[in-house]
């Protein structure tokens, strides 16, 4: 079921939004994972990592922090394989997914979000997952996604081989955004590893945004998996385009992309338009039906005319 | 310990280890969201909850010396006790109880240097979800010491720059009123800015990247040289609702060690809500 070389997710050719013949750009739908986005490869291996080695058994659970999608893969596939995840989110992750972590079977605890960030600082959900796994060491064990080397190896064994495959090599920009950063570093390793030359280019969101999933540089800090020496490029986009272009995906491709996928777009057409000519790869996370309510707080009059 | 004029309020996370347990002191974690406290804290902590614990719930106030006198007496605590604090973002709250047990004269209080964060993130370090047998006491406070807090009156007449250091210490986007409050807070004004006359100094700018404090060199460079608080002068620091103005008047009163500092606890909610006040953005 899962995405592997032999059985990829698709990668599909953007037709209407992307004016440059010379520089085509393929998203690679990562909603088409079994439980709905990106994060399923990543989950899939820190649970089978942890199952390996032995740490879920007699029962014990798991904790992890996330913003959701993580969540949900993580608690799907551990459901099935008979252990229980306490997914710890902040609250602005959007409700949609806060519901579908529960009906996933998580048990949900919900923080306040960080009162006033400093960099590097906070106590946020990693550090109350760190505190759970520590106090109650019995009864969770932590994958943490953020520092896991397994979360990057699943993409450098799976996303990498398979877009190299499926663009027969031809791949020269690999567009990607930056949350753990699992999905660059393994995938751009990969990548690199077979053509030096290719470039990384990630897309982040201005600070003090609302794109569940993503980080800012200023909040990179937490992640011990991202590697600068793989990204050529970091490109800056106001927060909000990442609601207009996944909406402009959805009416223009019929892509029902999510916002991530709308600020990739957006930093992939800033690199078009500047180096005219390539082959561009864009890293789709997941797609819409998790950010209705995220997409009515930021597309003026989207929620109208929604009532009676 | 780096020099601070009032070193004996700071204490670091392996003194706290090396001292678990010991009669005379006493640990007790503030935070806002208790969820913290609830799924982990130092083994024999005792958890306050800043909201419902150290604010009067009936007006808005720090609690009364009475309360103040329960809230330690049920939480096992004698004034002669070292009473060591830490908490929830950065410590924060925590600064907040400490200018709380100052004012209703507690001798000897001190602060768990990084918070509760640190603490987490020591491998060293345990964590327990047990809560402390507490054998309650009869805690007496001795009389408020008021002149740790400014209130608005004394605010609107004070003249920052000529007579007095007005520190405004929210984030940059609250002091140029981009913002009323950070995104999502309950608690807010109905206008955006600072006071006229304050200077915009961060609380972030007293700590390092994990959350300790900087050297009382740096903290001079900083706040004496760079940004100009006059040390001759009377200090004022406030934020939103004096919980990170705490933890910078704690910096400039036991670290830097300037004489005269006061929190206006009042901060922006109040200020920024009151009617003809005058506002810069
Ligand atoms: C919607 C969405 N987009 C992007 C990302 C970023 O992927 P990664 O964590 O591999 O950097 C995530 C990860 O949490 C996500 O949930």
């Amino acid at each position: 079921m899962l995405p592997s070389e032999e059985n990829p997710t698709p990668l599909v050719r953007l037709n209407r939004l992307n004016p440059h013949a010379d520089f085509p750009l393929y998203a690679k739908l990562e909603w088409m994972n079994p439980f709905g986005s990106v994060k399923d490869r990543a989950a899939w291996a820190l649970l089978r990592d942890l199952e390996e080695r032995g740490e879920l058994a007699n029962g014990r659970g798991l904790v992890e922090p996330t913003s959701g999608n993580t969540g949900i893969s993580l608690a799907a596939m551990a459901r099935a394989r008979g252990h229980r995840l306490l997914a710890v989110v902040p609250n602005k992750v959007p409700l949609e997914k806060k519901v579908l972590l529960k009906i996933a079977g998580a048990d949900l605890e919900v923080i306040s979000d960080e009162l006033c960030p400093a960099p590097g600082l906070g106590d946020g959900s990693i550090n109350l997952a760190k505190t759970h796994a520590k106090a109650s060491a019995h009864k969770y064990a932590m994958p943490n996604q953020y520092e896991n080397s397994k979360n990057v190896e699943a993409h450098y064994r799976t996303t990498g081989p398979e877009i190299w495959k499926q663009t027969e090599g031809k791949i020269t920009h690999l567009f990607v955004s930056l949350g753990t950063c699992g999905t660059v570093t393994g995938t751009a390793k990969f990548l690199r590893e077979k053509n030096p030359k290719i470039k990384i280019i990630a897309v982040q969101p201005t600070e003090g945004h609302d794109v569940p999933g993503l980080r800012n540089i200023s909040q990179l800090g937490v992640s011990k998996l991202f590697d600068s020496s793989l990204v050529d490029d970091i490109i800056e986009v106001d927060f909000h385009l990442a609601y207009t272009r996944a909406l402009d995906l959805c009416q223009n491709e019929g892509l029902l992309a999510g916002p991530s996928s709308g600020l990739i777009l957006e930093g992939a057409l800033e690199i078009v338009a500047r180096d005219k000519s390539g082959f561009g790869v864009m890293i789709f996370p997941d797609n819409i039906f998790k950010y209705t309510s995220n997409m009515i707080k930021h597309i003026p009059g989207l929620g109208s005319g929604t009532q009676p | 310990m780096a020099n601070y004029s009032h070193p004996e309020v700071l204490v670091e996370t392996d003194w706290v280890k090396q001292n678990l347990g010991k009669p005379g002191i006493k640990l007790i974690e503030i935070d806002v969201d208790t969820k913290g406290y609830d799924a982990g804290h130092i083994p024999g902590a005792v958890g306050f909850n800043w909201q419902t614990q150290l604010q009067d719930q009936l007006r808005r106030d720090i609690i009364s010396e009475e309360a103040f006198e329960k809230l330690l007496g049920d939480a096992g605590i004698s004034p002669s006790d070292t009473v060591v604090l830490y908490g929830d973002n950065n410590n924060w709250f925590a600064a907040y109880g400490f200018w709380l047990f100052k004012i209703y004269g507690h001798k000897d209080v001190r602060l768990m240097n990084g918070g509760r964060v640190k603490w987490l993130n020591e491998p060293d370090k345990e964590l327990t979800t047990e809560r402390p047998k507490i054998v309650s006491t009869q805690y007496r406070a001795s009389g408020p010491d008021l002149s740790l807090r400014v209130m608005l009156s004394e605010v609107l007449r004070a003249q920052p720059g000529k007579t007095c250091n007005l520190v405004d210490v929210r984030s940059p986007d609250e002091f140029t009123g981009k913002v009323i409050a950070p995104p999502g807070m309950t608690e807010t004004a109905q206008r955006g800015g600072h006071i006229p006359g304050a200077k915009g100094i961060p609380w972030s700018t007293a700590v390092g990247p994990d959350g300790t404090f900087k050297s009382v060199d740096e903290l001079r460079t900083i706040y004496v040289d760079q940004k100009g608080v006059d040390p001759k002068k009377e200090t004022i620091a406030y934020c939103r609702i004096g919980e990170r103005s705490s933890h910078t008047w704690f910096v400039l009163k036991y670290l830097l060690g300037l004489s005269n500092v006061r929190n206006y606890d009042g901060s922006w909610t109040e200020y920024g809500s009151i009617v003809a006040a005058p506002i810069e953005k």
